[in-house]
């Protein structure tokens, strides 16, 4: 089973971020980022984004610490990729990208290859640690992450728009 | 929250609403763009007068701004609607119906973030067909106030949608005569009844079609009953 994690302060805004991702994957258990505990009965986790204008998971990061101890494969989304990053020490940067852009792949991953068209809707980006390798970029900024060691991904893009297939094959990694 | 509704009267900004104030928000204004131009990019055009009954109905008061309907100058006269009704009814978020066009949804995303507003899309990348079955189930009535794809004849015009309906958008879309996975388009809705309104809005109107598949409704006379 797969848990899908909403970082959205405002219910009203899982129809936007966390609704799209449900479709794609279709079997799932929602929860919201503050009443997650242990993530290890679940096969896969994938983190949703939320709206600009929300930055409350950022102000709570403790709630994500369970990211640095989990074995299990997790997605994060625009913010699942920005609070994945916090937590090993990386830090946000100003980035704002809203709309179709491309993305080039820098290094071979299960998600994805090539060089792509994106929905993107973020105000920050982010500057990993040495934990991760930067695995696609924008023309201005880091926009796919993998951790060197476990199956950790972030996606500073929404796949849930118009890349349902990059959710797919982390759902069949 | 207080909320403004991007408001075109059709099912997709009427059930942006209704979820709205399910989960626990204010909608204490709803603003329509009147567009010159039938093409925009941006706003919806049939039947657009009608917002003003169907907000009376809802009892929000409603902001009607004109616009030429220009590529990109048409945001900077949305953006000016916005700033106008934020100064007068002092709301933190925008509220709109937008399903599936990453060009309208991207835009009024950039307006919102320019001015300090959340942005609420509850209906982003929803199957229509879902959509307009929840409708259903919720007591709304619609009708199509405008076609513009294959298989969508005079006859779908004006008329009240029910369950039937939509097993024939169904086929139509499974035989790939309609799409409805695009940007939009194909068909506009009038909302004419929901639990929202107090009373139905009744329209009386005429049809112009351009082709066998495209046409509108012009409303001639309105009223709440």
């Amino acid at each position: 089973m797969i848990l899908l994690i909403s970082t959205c302060r405002e219910k009203l805004s899982d129809g936007e971020f966390l609704g799209p991702v449900k479709r794609v994957v279709k079997d799932c258990v929602v929860k919201h980022f503050s009443e997650v505990d242990k993530v290890d009965d679940y096969d896969k986790i994938i983190i949703c984004g939320t709206s600009l204008q929300d930055n409350e998971c950022f102000e709570d990061i403790e709630k994500f610490l369970w990211l640095t101890t989990t074995t299990k494969p997790v997605l994060g989304i625009c913010a699942g990729m920005q609070v994945m990053a916090l937590t090993f020490g990386g830090v946000l940067l100003d980035s704002f990208e809203v709309g179709m852009i491309e993305i080039e792949t820098l290094k071979e991953n299960d998600l994805f290859r090539g060089t792509f068209s994106v929905y993107s809707l973020h105000s920050s980006g982010v500057n990993v640690s040495n934990d991760f390798d930067v695995i696609a970029k924008s023309a201005t900024t880091a926009h796919g992450i993998k951790h060197k060691e476990k199956p950790l991904y972030g996606l500073l893009f929404h796949p849930e728009v118009r890349n349902h297939e990059i959710i797919q094959n982390f759902i069949n990694m | 929250m207080k909320l403004a509704a991007l408001f075109t009267g059709g099912k997709d900004s009427t059930y942006a609403i209704h979820l709205a104030r399910q989960n626990g928000h204010e909608i204490v204004c709803l603003i329509t763009l009147k567009s010159q131009n039938p093409d925009s990019y941006m706003f919806h055009t049939p039947a657009i007068e009608v917002t003003e009954l169907q907000a009376k109905s809802m009892g929000i008061p409603h902001l009607l701004a004109d616009t030429t309907g220009e590529k990109e100058k048409e945001l900077v006269d949305l953006e000016r609607a916005i700033i106008t009704a934020k100064w007068k009814y002092n709301f933190e978020g925008v509220l709109t119906g937008a399903l599936a066009s990453v060009y309208q949804a991207t835009r009024i995303q950039k307006i919102c973030f320019g001015i300090d507003l959340w942005c609420f899309n509850p209906l982003w990348m929803k199957d229509p067909l879902e959509e307009m079955q929840e409708l259903l189930s919720h007591n709304f009535e619609f009708i199509f106030s405008s076609v513009a794809a294959d298989g969508l004849t005079k006859d779908w015009l004006n008329k009240k949608i029910t369950s039937e309906d939509l097993e024939r958008l169904k086929l139509l879309n499974a035989n790939n005569k309609l799409s409805f996975s695009g940007e939009g388009g194909e068909f506009e809705t009038l909302v004419t009844k929901c639990p929202m309104f107090e009373k139905e809005v009744i329209i009386t109107a005429r049809m112009v079609m351009e082709n066998s598949c495209t046409g509108k409704l012009i409303v001639t006379g309105a009223e709440l009953k």
